[in-house]
């Protein structure tokens, strides 16, 4: 059985990962033993484009929920990050600075952003969605975006 | 559950740098692409198609594709076939710019005349489009 | 017959950097590096088209690919042609982060601009490589 939820948008393979946690902003939170492991979804990457530069603040930093710990430089745009929790940036993915389109190429593992110690794990949660709710928005978001093809 | 729309034609131009021809069927494929038919057409990258692109050449083998290639070498019309199926339809450029008396030099940027080739071809690949929904609904 | 440097360009058509690539190329063929330089299609390399292959296989080649899967340097390895250097759009945008092409058709000015500084690296490369 697939860890993922999937579906197909024009040729692209859109995935979510069943076991993680998600902003509406497309971030995913996977808790690993107390910590909370933060990327970017296969959705955010879609449509943000190929990654050039992934910055965040530095290791050590304390972020609050939905605050900005760093931003991803496509080549089309420029992507705030916001923290799907509140805590402090332990660790951050060095791959990333050599290689950041490991972002594109494998959002839900060695693409990863940040590690954060959190500080309020139990009430930062209830405010993120699952995997099917945020499946469930990004169906929407592409429903959208569809339509705004027929209406030009 | 939200129902997205199925049907899709993917179109598959030559990268075609070495001739106006080439230049003239990338920028028809991404005309039918931004205007002609933007909701229902996909572009297929021949490169990444050519190298075993795993989204390109599944999308390939299970949707319909129009190939359109600058010349008769017919990369792309050839790869689909190879990789993944028979195109339901394939356009050459030179088939258009044969008796045009368009300039050979101008392959880098296009001028009035193939530009306008450029829009009849993406015309004629539009109509395409239309002829292969109507038969895969 | 005098050696030539061939430059072939990844031109993938989904994304705007395929487009830089492409104009980069053809800014050192047709305008910096003219006469010591040429440029093929990607898809005669890997379609296995004899003459082209002839040529990536008896001139030192420079690949210019769009986007980090980098179709271009790979399809030329797997042919046996002389890989010579490979350069990626993104590399260059990397050191011109304000210059982002908007436009895949049409090259916007920033593409323009891009296209025209990555030229002039590979431009560097071949005057190495001729040596």
């Amino acid at each position: 059985m697939s860890e993922y939820l999937q579906t197909v948008f024009d040729k692209f393979e859109l995935r979510v990962h069943k076991e993680y946690h998600y902003t509406e902003d497309g971030l995913w939170a996977k808790i690993e033993d107390g910590r909370v492991r933060v990327g970017a979804s296969d959705y955010l990457q879609r449509t943000g484009g190929d990654v050039a530069f992934v910055e965040v603040i530095r290791q050590g930093s304390i972020v609050e929920r939905q605050a900005e710990f760093g931003t991803v430089e496509t080549a089309k745009t420029t992507v705030s990050l916001l923290s799907p929790i509140s805590g402090t940036i332990e660790q951050i993915n060095d791959m990333l600075s050599e290689k950041p389109e490991l972002v594109n190429s494998d959002p839900y593992r060695e693409g990863w952003l940040v590690i954060l110690a959190p500080r309020n794990l139990e009430d930062d949660l209830k405010m993120l969605m699952s995997a099917d709710q945020y499946f469930e928005l990004m169906l929407r978001k592409l429903e959208t975006e569809q339509r705004k093809l027929e209406v030009r | 559950m939200v129902d997205l729309p199925e049907k899709k034609v993917g179109i598959i131009s030559c990268s075609g740098d070495a001739c106006v021809e080439g230049t003239i069927s990338r920028v028809a494929t991404r005309l039918v692409l931004e205007k002609f038919r933007p909701e229902e057409t996909v572009t297929i990258c021949l490169p990444l198609f050519l190298a075993g692109g795993k989204e390109e050449r599944a999308f390939a083998k299970y949707y319909p594709t129009i190939t359109v290639d600058g010349c008769d070498k017919l990369c792309a019309k050839t790869a689909t076939e190879r990789y993944s199926a028979k195109p339901a339809s394939s356009i050459v450029i030179t088939d258009l710019t044969r008796n045009s008396g368009c300039s050979r030099s101008g392959r880098r940027k296009l001028d009035s005349g193939a530009l306008g080739l450029a829009e009849k071809a993406a015309e004629m690949i539009a109509k395409e489009v239309d002829q292969v929904l109507h038969y895969w609904r | 017959m005098q050696k030539k440097v061939i430059v072939i360009p990844c031109s993938g058509i989904g994304k705007a950097l395929g487009s830089v690539s492409r104009e980069a190329t053809y800014e050192v063929v047709e305008s910096l590096r003219k006469g010591v330089t040429e440029t093929t299609c990607l898809a005669l390399v890997t379609s296995g088209d004899e003459e082209t292959l002839q040529l990536v296989k008896t001139n030192k080649c420079i690949t210019v690919d769009g986007c980090p899967l980098q179709c271009a340097e790979k399809n030329v390895k797997l042919a046996g042609g002389e890989l010579a250097a490979s350069f990626r759009v993104v590399d260059t945008l990397k050191e011109n982060r304000k210059l982002k092409p908007k436009s895949v058709t049409f090259l916007d000015r920033d593409g323009q601009e891009l296209a025209i500084l990555l030229a002039k690296q590979i431009a560097e490369k071949v005057d190495e490589l001729l040596k």
